[in-house]
Formats: structure tokens, sequence, C-alpha cells
């Protein structure tokens, strides 16, 4: 695992690291990639993903509102935010 | 009379039969959460609203539940309108919900007290309770031990008798390890038969919600209560849901009970596999007979789990960005410095790492690789099971390789050494199948645990087997000195 | 050098259903900030999604209405990636499974019909809305918008120039107003298009390197972005340098298109299917009623209006072409029997009005049961055309009845003969020159007594009266 990809996949989860951890992170994720890498010597070939335990289908719900909004609740938790709005540093386009 | 380890059905007698007022029993539960402190089973407590509420059930007189008056600790990572919910993480450590898990809503309308919420692994991540952002879990066997993880706290409230049950969660044996490594019961149900409304995510198609208890007994009266299909889970199970303490006495003659060929018990620790034997002939006593079952992938398990665990948690947790609630970094630059601050200032390592391990696996190039292989090895696995119990009941192996260690002494230099620790019990959360733990003695005065796993669907089972076992031994009474806390 | 242009376009349409997809809050438009947001689009800990079915039966109603491929069983898959408006850090969306693949919408230039393939329909969720300039420092973020249903229609590169992207997306507008699938309205966000636009040589097989244009928010603008990306990319493949493919902003006030800030890194999505929504299934008989509970489509209508109501092809064709406007004329048609007079005044008068407002019939004063009526009064003559020219433009401004304006103001049309002859006979009576010279053969003179008729009675005898009898007065 080079420098590189670490610092990609960093930016893409939006997590930085350390300098002084850096080195040990990059060993770990070094090692777990070794354990799940170890999965190619199964043969998998046409057997469908299982990507719930559940052999079920979705279940839709009708088209009717019921709202659960607590404005001023959802507004008091977040670090910044005015009586209408969530805020967050100014976003250039 | 002391209210400390007694179970739910002793204390429901003794409400019952008015040896003692729901508010005497809060009064105590409380007291006994302060008095073992050190343990660090707790984040935050309930006192007010718990006092209050067991005053209501005094006055109001009628008690028509199990669980009325019943104080219960309820592992942080559920949702609980009002009452600060962590999940043991510093990017939470000021999160309020606006509402409360399905799960715990329902043992709560059941007339339960929450008397706290309990501390875990970060995010559920951890099979020690070691990545706490609110430190270390005692186990209340020994100090300086792990209670085993992530359900930690909730396992060490219920083994130091401060509550006679727990909530927790397992997505790959953080209910039953944590049981096993502190002496307790503890369930996971089949995946879809607890709602995950209100559960904070770890990975979702793993996640299930169970109980901890002192007894299967108790686990059957919780899970009774926190079953059911959920409208707002669409990934919880529609089926009707069975009285799990309707047979949970009927006699087990002729269970089949499967020995798993490729679990290869000679390497563990010789006194955890006397103990194994031990419990094997004991079930035989009872009326069991044990088969050899091959599960040819089964080994697979650990590297399938830690493909999909951290990808599905790699996503779950892109939410914890400071925007909406939770720590927000300060003096950022700019909106993506504020993202890479606040969740780098407010996740620990191991979440970290697994953030990284997830994002790696489903990124471009390495998805086949990784994940979708990983999914597809998770089918083979299932299909194994299915095929076990064409020919089985049950399938019975150790908990964990181990009883519980020194803090620091695993994992540190290697993490994976950390994620060995759940060789068995991973294997059932890939499958969706139930499984539970019970205590089946102790190796050098640690508790050790025997788990059963059991058919999609068949807790019933499972709670049946445990019970009768615990029927006729004693193991599950014995009790932590907790003379050094 | 001869240059092709291939475009692509990409079409979000929010669906009109009455709740989001995943969850059972509002999506009525022009909410008060962060009302319409359940726990879900919230993006809270613990929450979970659930799907609304409306939204899939819309989509499956377009699908059908295109031709195109239904996907009977189809799943979600999650798109990750950070941005303040999206509150979960990922949107669910259809990458693998689409419930629509394929189908065509066909346009018409200049006479001439095209199709354009489409490659696929997909579900997906809104993000919540950013507002940038509001306040000092800080962008605001409204979650209002977020978990709105939207339709994602991708076309085959098969457009040629602007004009077919135009016709494209109104063909598109109509579709969906028509379909009930949304309100398509452009300006408000209801109906959006990102247009992929890239040149190569004519003749050339491969595709020359695409940009892509976003936040187009109207047909005119659309024609506008399209047009000055070309000229541009035509101008940079000239000077012999390559187009570099990027994202850029269409801006209306410069009418320009221009890069949108360079990220540092090329997104990857690491899409996966959705762990918390299970495949969904759409059964044969909720297709079947889907079907069988289709909405008319414009041509249907064509060709029944001509058939029941007796409209001319014309006529039939323009009132059909809108969805509003082709719901107030069946409207109307419960009030009143006089088609051709209703469609006249509809193409006529009405449509006048409209594009001097700019706006369209329903967003209008005028209703559906207060024009029958108005054609009604011209029909059965208590009021005459002219007069009821007048009444209408009262009835543009202050949608009052007919009704009520002509018994207000006194507009009954004067149709009893004997008065209108009496009235005749004092007009006669005070002109003895202009009817000497009528009578001598000046013709034309007729006019100025209908004019002194009219005057007399401010408009209201009836004009056919007034003729005859005049005509008979005048011997």
């Amino acid at each position: 695992m080079d420098q590189e990809t670490v610092r990609t996949i960093c930016y893409l989860a939006r997590l930085e690291i350390d300098e002084n951890k850096s080195e040990k992170i990059q060993k770990d994720l070094e090692t777990i990639i070794d354990l799940i890498g170890s999965l190619q010597t199964i043969d998998t070939s046409d057997v469908e993903p299982l990507y719930s335990p559940l052999e079920m289908t979705a279940l839709m719900h009708e088209d009717i509102e019921k709202s659960d909004n607590k404005k001023e609740k959802f507004l008091e938790n977040a670090a910044a935010s005015n009586e209408d709005y969530f805020l967050v540093p100014r976003v250039v386009e | 009379m002391s209210i400390q380890f007694k179970s739910i059905a002793d204390l429901r007698e003794m409400l019952d039969d008015k040896s003692i007022s729901a508010s005497e029993l809060i009064q105590e539960s409380l007291e006994l959460a302060k008095k073992y402190k050190e343990l660090n089973c707790f984040v935050t407590m309930n006192e007010e609203f718990s006092v209050k509420k067991a005053n209501a059930i005094d006055v109001n007189k009628k008690t028509s539940s199990r669980l009325s008056g019943i104080p219960l600790a309820q592992k942080d990572l559920f949702c609980t309108e009002g009452l600060r919910t962590t999940c043991s993480s510093k990017i939470l450590s000021n999160f309020i919900p606006p509402y409360t898990a399905t799960a715990v809503k329902k043992l709560e309308d059941a007339g339960s007290i929450t008397i706290g919420k309990t501390n875990m692994d970060e995010f559920a991540m951890g099979s020690s309770n070691e990545t706490s952002f609110f430190g270390n879990v005692h186990n209340p066997w020994k100090k300086g031990y792990v209670p085993g993880g992530s359900s930690g706290g909730s396992a060490a409230a219920v083994a130091a008798g401060i509550v006679p049950a727990a909530t927790g969660t397992d997505t790959g044996g953080s209910i039953r390890q944590p049981a096993a490594h502190c002496g307790i019961t503890g369930l996971k149900p089949t995946y879809g038969r607890i709602s995950r409304w209100g559960m904070i995510a770890f990975a979702s198609s793993l996640d299930q919600a169970g109980p901890l208890a002192r007894t299967a007994e108790d686990c059957a009266i919780l899970l009774n209560t926190m079953s059911g299909h959920d409208a707002k889970d669409t990934t919880s199970l529609n089926s009707n849901v069975p009285d799990f303490l309707e047979n949970i006495n009927q006699p087990i003659d002729g269970l089949k009970i499967g020995l798993i060929k490729e679990f290869n018990l000679s390497d563990l620790d010789s006194q955890v596999q006397a103990r194994f034997e031990e419990s094997k002939k004991a079930y035989e006593k009872l009326g069991a007979q044990f088969i050899e079952v091959s599960l040819p992938n089964i080994s697979a398990s650990v590297p399938t789990y830690y493909s999909i665990a951290p990808a599905e948690c790699s996503s779950n947790l892109s939410r914890f960005d400071g925007v909406r609630f939770g720590h927000r970094a300060e003096s950022t630059d700019d909106l993506n410095d504020l993202y890479i601050k606040s969740r780098s200032e407010g996740f620990g390592d191991e979440v970290k790492r697994r953030i990284l391990i997830g994002t790696y696996a489903l990124s471009a190039g390495y998805y086949d690789a990784y994940y979708k292989k990983a999914q597809q090895v998770r089918r083979l696995i299932k299909n194994d099971f299915d095929n076990a119990f064409q020919s089985v009941d049950a399938l019975m192996t150790p908990t964990s390789p181990n009883t519980a260690f020194k803090f620091g002494s695993k994992g540190t230099q290697n993490p994976v050494e950390l994620y060995l620790e759940d060789l068995f019990t991973i294997s059932s959360n890939l499958a969706g199948l139930p499984a539970i733990s019970i205590p089946h003695g102790q190796v050098n005065s640690l508790p050790v645990g025997l788990q059963l796993i059991g058919n999609f669907l068949r807790e019933d089972q499972l709670l049946n087997a445990a019970h009768i076992f615990q029927k006729n031994s004693d193991y599950h009474l014995a009790k932590p000195n907790l003379g050094d806390f | 050098m001869s240059w092709e242009t291939v475009i692509g376009l990409e079409t979000h349409v929010q669906l009109s259903t009455k709740t989001k997809l995943f969850s059972r809050a509002s999506t009525a438009f022009g909410a008060s900030p962060n009302t319409n947001v359940n726990l879900i689009d919230c993006g809270l800990p613990g929450v979970l999604p659930s799907v609304n079915k409306e939204a899939f039966y819309k989509a499956i109603r377009f699908g059908m209405a295109v031709g195109a491929q239904i996907n009977q069983t189809s799943i979600f898959d999650r798109k990750n990636y950070f941005y303040a408006d999206l509150p979960k850090g990922y949107q669910i969306t259809q990458m693998d499974l689409p419930i629509v693949i394929g189908g065509s919408i066909e346009i018409i230039i200049d006479e001439l019909t095209k199709t354009i393939n489409i490659t696929r329909a997909h579900l997906e969720e809104d993000a919540g809305k950013s507002i940038h300039d509001e306040f000092e420092g800080f962008s605001a973020i409204d979650l209002n918008r977020a978990g709105t249903p939207l339709l994602e229609i991708v076309s085959e590169p098969e457009i040629s120039n602007a004009k077919e992207a135009v016709a494209y997306m109104k063909a598109m507008h109509q579709l969906v107003t028509f379909l009930d699938v949304s309100d398509g309205n452009m300006a408000q966000g209801s109906l959006r298009c990102d247009a992929n636009v890239s040149i190569r040589k004519k003749g050339d097989k491969e595709l020359g390197t695409r940009t892509e244009i976003k936040n187009i928010n109207s047909f005119k603008f659309i024609e506008k972005a399209i047009n000055f990306e070309i000229k541009r990319q035509i101008k940079i493949l000239e000077n012999g340098e390559k187009v570099v493919q990027e994202t850029r902003l269409y801006d209306s006030s410069k009418d320009e298109t221009r890069p949108m800030r360079s990220k540092e890194f090329a997104n990857d999505y690491r899409y996966f299917p959705e762990p918390d929504l299970l495949p969904v299934i759409i059964s044969d008989e909720e297709i079947q009623k889907i079907r069988d509970e289709f909405p008319e489509l414009p041509k249907e209508k064509e060709i029944r209006y001509q058939q029941e109501y007796g409209l001319t092809a014309y006529d039939a064709q323009i009132i059909a072409s809108s969805k509003s406007m082709a719901d107030f004329f069946e409207t109307a048609l419960q009030k009143t029997k006089n088609y051709t007079l209703l469609s006249n005044w509809l193409i006529g008068e009405i449509s006048a009005y409209l594009n001097k407002q700019q706006i369209e019939i329903n967003e209008s004063k005028l209703s559906a049961d207060k024009v029958a009526m108005l054609i009604n009064r011209i029909d059965d003559q208590t009021i005459s055309g002219k007069i009821g020219k007048s009444i209408f433009e009262e009835m543009c401004t202050n949608g009052s009845s007919p009704d009520e304006i002509i018994k207000s103001q006194g507009l009954e049309q004067i149709s009893d003969d004997g008065a209108i002859e009496e009235i005749i006979l004092t007009v006669i009576n005070e002109n003895p020159t202009q009817v000497e010279a009528y009578l001598a053969g000046k013709d034309k003179l007729f006019g100025f007594f209908v004019g002194q008729v009219m005057k007399l009675t401010e408009g209201k005898a009836n004009p056919k009266a007034v003729n005859s009898i005049l005509k008979d007065k005048l011997k």
C-alpha cells in the first residue's frame, strides 16, 4: 500500500492521520489488507453475492404524509445554526 | 434484601410480593452503579428520570408487565430521546437524540426503567472495550482485565449485579463475547428479529440488538418485548414473534447438536478446551446427540467479515461530519477542512482504521476483489450453515478462543490479533443466524463461555437448550468478588 | 474543417409525490426552512430509509410512456461523497439495476421527426439546498429538499445541436406533466438539465472529449449555454488544443460557461448496494394497474378532441399540447356544449392574454367554470361577443364570474325586437341626411347606423337583430 493510495483513501474518508502515527497506520492497513486478501484463494465463480442475510424484498410505504420533524431540536444539536438553518463555513462553488 | 445479582424473575417476585418497592429497587440499583463506579460501565446516568418513573409505578400500583419497574442498562449505541447518546465516541460526546430507538422504547413502554447508558467500544468496533473515548471498562471478575467488547459496559453492569439485564448489540460477537468474558448469558437474535431503528449503525447487514442477562430465561423475557416488525426498519422481519418462554422448559432429548469439524479445538488453551468437553458431556447427559458437521468455508469468516463490516461502516459513519450534530472542530478554513478536522479529532484510531479499510475495499479497482468477493464468500458460508442445519438443530462452539485478558495485551502491535477473538462468533452474523453464549465455568478464575448457534428464527430452540443446561448446572449463578472495586 | 456536435442530456425530474422517496415528510414547495425534514432526512444517527411506492409507480409510468423496459426487480445503491447539503454523506440512488432501461422520445424539428434514444432512468434522492450569500461568512443549509424523489433520465448522445436539445427538453416537459409524474417546472427546479457536449470532426466515429454543463434552468438558457459551449470547444480545437474534460456552470448573466471550482481529487463514489433497503419487486398486478390507469397523452387527446368535440386538427393540437390547457378545456367542457366557441376563445383571446402575461393558464385568475359560463352567455345571446371581450378582461384581473359582472354592470344584450326597433327608429329619425344618402346608394353607411344603435344601447344591442331590423326599416 503506497503513500499515494493512503493519501487518496484518507481524503475520500475526510480523515487525516497524525504524522507520528502515519507509519503505524499504514502498517496496520497493510496487515488488514493481507487478512482480507486471503479470500482470493476461494473459488467464487458463479456465486451470487449475499448483500443481506434476509431473502426478503422491500416493503414499501404509501405516499401519505407523516411528519416527525423537530426543527428546533435538529438545529439545537448543530455546532452552528440560527433559528432556520444549519451553518457551515461559506462554500464557494 | 439486596437486589444485587438478582435476576429479572427474582426481582419480579420481590416487587409482586411487595418485599421491595419500585422506588427502593431503583434506588439500590443507582447506588450500586455509584458504588462500582470504578468498573466504568456507564457513560451517562439517568437518575432523575428513573426515580420519577419508579415513583409513578409505585403510585399506579398496576403492574401488568413482567418488566414493570425492572432497572435496565442500555448500550450507548441506542438513541434515547433527551438522554445523551455517545457510542463512546468523542464525536458524539454532546449528542442528545430527539428520538428513542424502537428496541429501547419497547422495553420502556413495557415498564422497565433505563438507569443509564453503558460504555462500549467506540462505535461498536472492538472486542475488548478498550477503544472507548470514556476509558476502558473493567471486567468485574478481575480488575485491569477486559470485559470483552463491544458491549463491555452492559456485560459488566449485569455481571456486577448492578442491573439484572442490559441491551447490547452484536455485529461480530459483541454481545456473546463480553457475555462469555463476564460470566453471563448473552443472545444475538436472528438478523431482523429486532428493529434497528434508532440503533446507531455500524455494519447495517450485520448489526443486531440483543439482551444480556443472568439467565437464558431473562434473555427470553427481554427478547419477547424487544422483538417484532417495525415499519420504520424495512429490514425487520415480518414474521410472527413467538413467545420465547413458551417451550423453554421442554426436555432436550434427541436434540441434535453439530460440532464444526473445521474449528480445530485442539488449538485452544487446554483448559478452555477441557471446559468445552465437560459441557459436551453435560449436554449428552441431558439427552443431546452430537454429530460432526463440515462447514468448509467457515475459516474464511474473519477475513470476510473484515471486508464487509468496515466497508459498510465507512459509509455509515460519513454522516458524522460536524455539520448537523456532534463534534465540530474549531477554526477551520473551509468545508473540507471542517470535515477533515472534525472527523479526525472526533474518531479514535480503531474507528479510523476501519473507515480507511472500508473506503479502500469499496474504492474503484478494489471493489470486486475485496467487497464483492467477500459478499460472495458470505453466501458460501451461509450455504454451509444451511447444509449443516439439514442434519442438526444447533451448532456448539466455545464463544471465545480464550478468557479475558489484561488491558493492552492484545492488538496493540497488530490489530488482527484482536480480530481473531471473534473467530467463533463472526460467522453467525454473516449468515444472520441466532446464537447464544452461556457461562460454563472458569479458567484461572475467569469465566468461560459456551456458544450455541441456531437455525434461522430458532431462538426458541437456543433458549430452551440454554435454559435446560442452566437448570442442571450452577455456572450462571457464580458471582464475581468485586473486592477490588 | 467541418465539425459535428454530439450532445447527451441528463434530465433530473422531481417527482410530484406528496412525500419524499425514503421518508414521509412532505415535498410541498415553499415550506419554511427545515420544516419538511423528518428524522431520516436529517441523516441523524440510527435512522433508516423506507421506500415510497408512489415514486416507483411514477417512474414506471414514465418508462411505459417511452416504451422502455421496466425492471420489476430493482435495487438501490449508495453513492458516497461529502457535501454540506448531503446529510448522510451518501446519496441513495440506483446504479446497477435501475427501474427503467431504454426507451425513446420523439422530437420534431422543422416538421421532421427525430428519435432520441434513452439509455436508462433511475430513482434517486435529491440533496438539500445550500444558500451561500445570505449570511456573512457562512453557507446556510436547508434540508427541505433533501430526500425528494428524482427520476434521472439519461439520453444517448444522439442530439446534434442546441435546437434539438431544447425540443427534447420540451418533449420531456410535456411528457412528465401529462403523465402526472412531475409538474416539470424548470424555474422551481422540478425539471433540471445537465448537458454533456463534445465536438468531433465530421465523419469521425470516436467521440470527442466532453464537458458537462450544469445549472441550466430554462429552455432559453439550454439553447444559449449549449451554443456557447459549442463555439468555445470548436475554437479550442481549431487552435490545435485539447478540450479539458470538466464540469462547467452556465452563467446566464454573462451568457457563458465557466469551469466549476476544480477538485483536488477526482471523486470515487464507491457505489455499493444499499444494505438498509432490500430489493424492490414490482408485481405483475401492480404493472397491470399502472397500465390500466395510464393517463391520456397529447396525441390521444388530439384525436379525441376532433372526434368527440368537433375541433379542427389545428385547434386540437394546440389545446392538447399543454397539460394545463388540456385540463382547463376538459373541465370547462363539463359546463358548456359550445366546444368550438370554447376552443376559439382558448386559442384566441385567452392564449393572447397568457402570452402577454408570460404565465400558464393555471397560474392565471381564470377558472374553467367561469370561462364556460362566459361562453354560455355569448352562446345564449345574453351578451354579444364584443361585450364578452370586456367581461373577459375583468375576469382576468379579478377572477370574478361573468354573471356577476353582467348583473352589476347591466351588460345584458338587448334582444327584444320591439326595443331594438324603437331605438332604430330613433336613429333613423335623428339622422335624416344619412338615411337619404343610404337610400340613394351609399351602402357603406349601413355601418354608421349600426354604430349609432350601438352607441345608444352602449353596445348591448343584439347585432343580429339590429342588422335584420335595420335592413328592414331602411327600405
